[in-house]
């Protein structure tokens, strides 16, 4: 799996480069820079041809959209990783207290009603078994 | 209070099921009476489409002075109950994300992007919402310029008008640690270098080099002229016991 991503991170950093190295020619034009620019331009090309390899070897690969939008604000996707994992823990202790709690309930629930319907609750752990009031 | 009970776990067996509206949370009264064969048809019964809740138990199992009793959920199942980072083995993803500051910036993530990438894709239309809601015209390969179409990129010479340097400009870059940091790996230090204190330690040395060269060689030509053996190596091996 990594080495898809490699691949696809190195031609992209080479299209990158070249895309900059054709800015510069463009910036300050010569006419004795007119064949690196077209050779700029066809490695562009085939820099393109290169990433369109990639893209089949990464078909099953998704992207949550949320990470676009911080892309385009000019914020770090890492961000993104983080508040899901905060927020993902957040709501996994969120659960896990009312689960706790529930089970509190259940068991004190279970004894109260023990005590005052005994032969029910007799008859009912009977059906549930010993875990009846965990 | 029996009556109570009666009314939550149904005690009577003249009462059947009084439907999926009143499982325990109705408006208090108990469910009218049904009649006797209808009540032997609870058990029956196929679970109502939409109800989420565990299978009610088999008739077999059915125990009388109760109605409407579920299945306990299985122990094993997966749920908030258990550290789901722990148990997806993410704990080294969260240390790494949420242990230390991230930084904002984009340019954080991508240090050798070149050109304002901190700049909101919307502002100049480079954003890749607009690839998704105006997706790119695929389908046709990719083929290199030949001569004639290369014709078309004949450019004017000259400096580009202000407003389109923008592909130079870089972000201004604080001189941080950082740069001390890149410098260490590629500079060929020896093995035997592990501390960050190494190289004040040999910045030292290195300016008081030429008064110890001195030193060193009049000491050796002295000791050369006195005594057959070479004391060099272990003049200094506590120099180098020092730095580490």
């Amino acid at each position: 799996m990594a080495e898809k991503f490699d691949n696809l991170e190195e031609h992209l950093e080479k299209f990158i480069e070249n895309i900059r190295q054709l800015g510069i020619i463009v910036s300050d034009f010569q006419p004795s820079s007119q064949a690196g620019l077209n050779q700029k331009l066809n490695f562009m090309i085939s820099g393109l041809q290169d990433i369109e390899k990639c893209r089949q070897q990464l078909h099953e690969i998704n992207v949550p959209l949320e990470v676009f939008e911080y892309i385009d604000q000019g914020r770090n996707p890492q961000l993104y990783t983080k508040e899901c994992l905060e927020r993902a823990l957040a709501r996994n202790e969120q659960v896990k207290g009312k689960i706790d709690t529930m089970t509190k309930f259940k068991s004190l629930l279970i004894s109260e009603l023990g005590k005052v319907f005994p032969e029910e609750m007799v008859k009912y752990k009977a059906i549930h078994g010993e875990d009846a009031p965990s | 209070m029996t009556e109570m009970f009666s009314t939550l776990f149904g005690q009577n067996e003249a009462q059947g099921p009084p439907g999926s509206s009143s499982l325990g949370f109705g408006p208090g009264k108990p469910p009218p009476p049904l009649p006797q064969n209808q009540v032997s048809m609870t058990g029956q019964m196929p679970p109502q489409l939409g109800d989420e809740g565990p299978a009610l138990r088999k008739p077999g199992a059915m125990n009388e002075p109760f109605y409407l009793l579920r299945e306990l959920p299985v122990g094993n199942e997966l749920t908030g109950n258990t550290n789901l980072i722990t148990h997806y083995n993410l704990e080294h993803a969260y240390n790494k994300f949420c242990g230390k500051k991230v930084k904002e910036k984009l340019s954080n993530f991508l240090p050798e992007l070149p050109g304002m990438i901190d700049c909101p894709g919307t502002q100049e239309g480079s954003s890749l919402r607009s690839l998704i809601d105006k997706p790119p015209v695929c389908g046709n390969s990719f083929n290199p310029l030949t001569g004639a179409l290369l014709t078309g990129f004949r450019l004017h010479t000259g400096p580009l008008p202000e407003q389109y340097r923008l592909m130079h400009i870089q972000p201004p870059k604080k001189k941080s640690k950082h740069k001390h940091k890149h410098h260490r790996p590629q500079d060929p230090l020896p093995q035997e270098t592990p501390s960050d204190t190494d190289p004040k330690k040999k910045k030292k040395k290195r300016d008081d080099d030429p008064d110890r060269k001195k030193k060193k060689k009049d000491k050796k030509k002295k000791k050369n002229r006195h005594s057959p053996d070479h004391p060099g190596l272990a003049g200094s091996q506590p120099n180098s016991n020092s730095l580490r």
